[in-house]
């Protein structure tokens, strides 16, 4: 990791590792919040920022940090960026707050960030981390607007609340309900699959690695074969 | 009966995975297999109540009278973490049994966004106290059910012979796709049965 | 793999039993659907056969394609399984549905139910059911609006002046309006899904299956009995809530799939009473009219867990994979 350049690590994010895609982290707000493609865009801009801002800070902090209580201090400076964008949402984009709702607090235990700050920032130096927020930010934006889009075309036929198809072909509303979520991204995630011809599968197999758990989720599924 | 209600639209119509999108990382990553689903999901039963009897009343009784409500985010993620770290020791020490069968899943749960979700959606939704302990217990159950019912469904297509590209995760979200289909078909009952 | 030792590996039970293979018994079926496809073409008219046959060349098509496109061995259309689930689709839709929202059901049904998870044999949900309630959910509108149209117009009628906006049984009993009597319920002299109004012409297939050992008759006898006791318990017409919606169809041809239902007669039976208690509490206390489907997919759903229960040799089946 370390011999990547500057530019690398920005674009890792963007489709080698893209964080929703190909490590299949952060997937609660995806699934809830890509029923529209404006959510998709605010949503992913929340956690461009906290993200960003967090690497930035827990690389910057990570020789003060104990080893032993690092998770918990991570939590406490991600939950400070979060209630920041929080308070940032709900004063200037009050509609936005209303379709993000509850998926803004719940940044805080979203694995992409706690994920990003245990394998990346706090490894790496500051303007890495930046770049590598920034990055797998923006590769968290084009995912969740890709799948809002899917499904705003195929459930409303609109697109960013212009109508598209709507007036030509009857939308199908189960798209936009719980179904059709979980069906865009097991489909989104197949197609990346051919794309990159299953290379990235091997990263879904341990699929928690972002998340902080994830040594004790694998150790008990494969303990569980006995 | 409104009591009764509040904790079945927790458990179906709400259902907190199927309907809501929380805690999918659980429901993916450990309902492979029947047991541990069902430790994970006696864990986060436990934990929600515990983390509801916990949190409301810091956010009504202590962050609302002070006017910080906006720091709810910050003390209830601490909160959640320090009782969940707490269950932990108290188990290890009094019940290891108990420990022995929980105490894997419990790091987890700190990160289970259902856990943080239901806290903040009981304060959202305005209920008092009581209701906010059953639609806390009755999320956790509906986990449960639905961690029960994907841990069949996964264990049956397990040995499937997939195309290609959607070996692993792709699949497995088709498969919720069909499981919360089913659920849709509950739409509405709790509301016609309690009126 | 061939078509035969695939179907060894995934559903054993019948084939031990039967020297018969896939196509056999899809043929069995599609002649068992006869009845009701010809009963609902003399109500419904030339569309119902156009459905029909837009539904089945549309599934044995994405069939086709679909292994096609997977570089896999595509002449598993001519086992007829394909045809089968398109044709039971059709049988689930209002004849009047666009056709291409028919095909979008076929798609679904195929394509994502069956083929995305390996193919005959390996869905966990029967692929029909699926494709119905995704039609259902999707398409709200246009899956409730049941036109009249040949036969229909004169037949109904007849019977009550209500039935000229074309409402089914189950939404006029919903309404509190006059519905069919129970001879009119039976023979299928009321409107619904293009297959499902007839309980006479699907009973009679039903018996074929049976008299051919397809299926066996744990399912769907203890899907209508559970029916027929809960209606009662509820305080509504037995007979009535067996031959309105899909409860025949369901119970017959859709509850009996070998690939999503139980295998030991005892589990069959614990999966048609759970079919009948969902269908008739959705029914009751639902947003939606009809919960035959739902409760179909419910009990797919639940076919793992009810096979573990009812300890069947499946259990060594699964180790065996494994390894």
């Amino acid at each position: 990791m370390e011999k990547k350049s500057k530019l690398q690590i920005l674009t890792n994010g963007f489709i080698k590792e893209n964080p929703v895609l190909v490590l299949v982290i952060g997937t609660c707000p995806t699934l809830a919040l890509s029923t529209q493609a404006i959510n998709g865009i605010g949503m992913g801009l929340s956690v461009l920022f906290v993200l960003t801002c967090s690497n930035i800070f827990i690389s910057a902090l990570k020789k003060v940090i104990p080893d032993t209580v690092r998770i918990p201090c991570y939590i406490v400076v991600i939950a400070a960026f979060v209630t920041i964008v929080q308070l940032v949402i709900s004063a200037f984009f009050p509609s936005l707050n209303d379709s993000l709702g509850v998926y803004i607090p719940l940044i805080v235990v979203n694995c992409i960030i706690l994920g990003r700050a245990e394998m990346f920032a706090n490894k790496n130096s500051v303007i890495d981390s930046a770049l590598d927020g920034i990055g797998m930010g923006i590769g968290y934006t084009i995912a969740l607007t890709l799948m809002g889009c899917i499904r705003e075309l195929l459930g409303n036929g609109t697109l960013f609340g212009v109508t598209v198809t709507a007036n030509v072909i009857t939308p199908m509303t189960i798209m936009t309900m719980a179904p059709g979520g979980f069906l865009t991204f097991g489909v989104m995630i197949a197609i990346v699959n051919k794309i990159t011809k299953g290379k990235v599968r091997e990263k879904q197999q341990n699929k928690c690695l972002g998340c902080p758990g994830s040594a004790f989720c694998s150790e008990k599924e494969e303990g569980g074969e006995q | 009966m409104s009591m009764i209600k509040i904790v079945l639209a927790a458990v179906i119509t709400n259902n907190y995975v199927l309907a809501k999108f929380l805690g999918i990382c659980p429901f993916l990553g450990v309902s492979k297999k029947l047991d541990n689903a069902m430790g994970m999901s006696i864990a986060v039963i436990i934990v929600m109540v515990l983390a509801t009897a916990v949190t409301w009343p810091i956010q009504m009784l202590l962050l609302v009278p002070k006017g910080i409500g906006y720091m709810q985010t910050l003390v209830f993620i601490l909160v959640i973490a320090a009782l969940v770290q707490m269950i932990e020791i108290i188990l290890k020490k009094y019940i290891p049994s108990l420990h022995k069968a929980l105490g894997i899943y419990l790091p987890l749960i700190t990160t289970n966004c259902a856990v943080l979700g239901v806290c903040v959606l009981n304060i959202d939704e305005g209920y008092t106290f009581v209701e906010s302990l059953l639609n806390s217990f009755g999320s956790g159950v509906g986990f449960m059910l639905a961690m029960f019912l994907f841990a069949g469904v996964r264990s049956r297509i397990e040995t499937n012979d997939y195309p290609e590209s959607f070996k692993g995760v792709a699949s497995t979200l088709v498969a919720a796709a069909i499981l919360s289909l089913s659920f849709m078909g509950f739409s509405g009952m709790i509301d016609a049965i309690f009126g | 793999m061939s078509i035969k030792h695939q179907n060894l590996v995934v559903s054993a039970a019948p084939h031990v039993n039967n020297p018969v293979d896939t196509a056999v018994i899809m043929r069995d079926v599609c002649i068992a659907l006869v009845p009701a496809l010809a009963w609902s073409i003399y109500i419904f008219g030339f569309r119902a056969l156009l459905l029909t046959a837009v539904c089945m060349c549309a599934s044995v098509f994405f069939e086709w394609a679909v292994r096609r496109i997977m570089h896999r061995d595509s002449s598993t259309i001519k086992d007829w399984s394909a045809a089968v689930t398109g044709m039971i689709l059709a049988f689930n839709l209002p004849v009047g549905l666009p056709l291409w929202m028919a095909i979008v059901g076929c798609f679904v049904a195929i394509v994502i139910v069956k083929q995305l998870f390996g193919g005959l044999g390996q869905n966990f949900a029967n692929p029909a059911i699926v494709a119905r309630i995704a039609l259902f959910v999707g398409f709200a509108g246009k899956m409730a609006e049941w036109s009249v149209t040949g036969k229909m117009a004169a037949a109904i009628l007849n019977a009550s002046p209500d039935a000229i906006t074309g409402p089914t049984p189950l939404a006029l009993l919903a309404k509190g309006a006059e519905v069919p009597n129970n001879a009119q319920m039976f023979l299928g002299f009321i409107n619904g899904s293009m297959g499902e109004i007839s309980a006479a012409a699907l009973i009679i297939g039903g018996l074929y299956l049976v008299f051919r050992k397809v299926i066996s008759p744990a399912i769907p006898l203890s899907y209508m009995a559970t029916v027929a006791v809960l209606a009662l318990c509820f305080g509504l017409d037995p007979i009535f809530q067996l031959c309105a919606g899909g409860v025949m169809l369901g119970a017959i041809f859709m509850a009996t799939d070998y690939v999503t239902s139980p295998i030991t007669t005892a589990g069959k039976i614990i999966f048609g009473i759970g079919c009948g208690v969902f269908t008739m509490l959705i029914r009751q206390f639902g947003a939606y009219p009809e919960g035959a489907s739902f409760a179909i997919l419910l009990m797919n759903i639940l076919t793992p867990h009810i096979d573990n229960w009812t300890k069947t040799k499946l259990n060594g089946v699964e180790k065996g994979g494994k390894k």
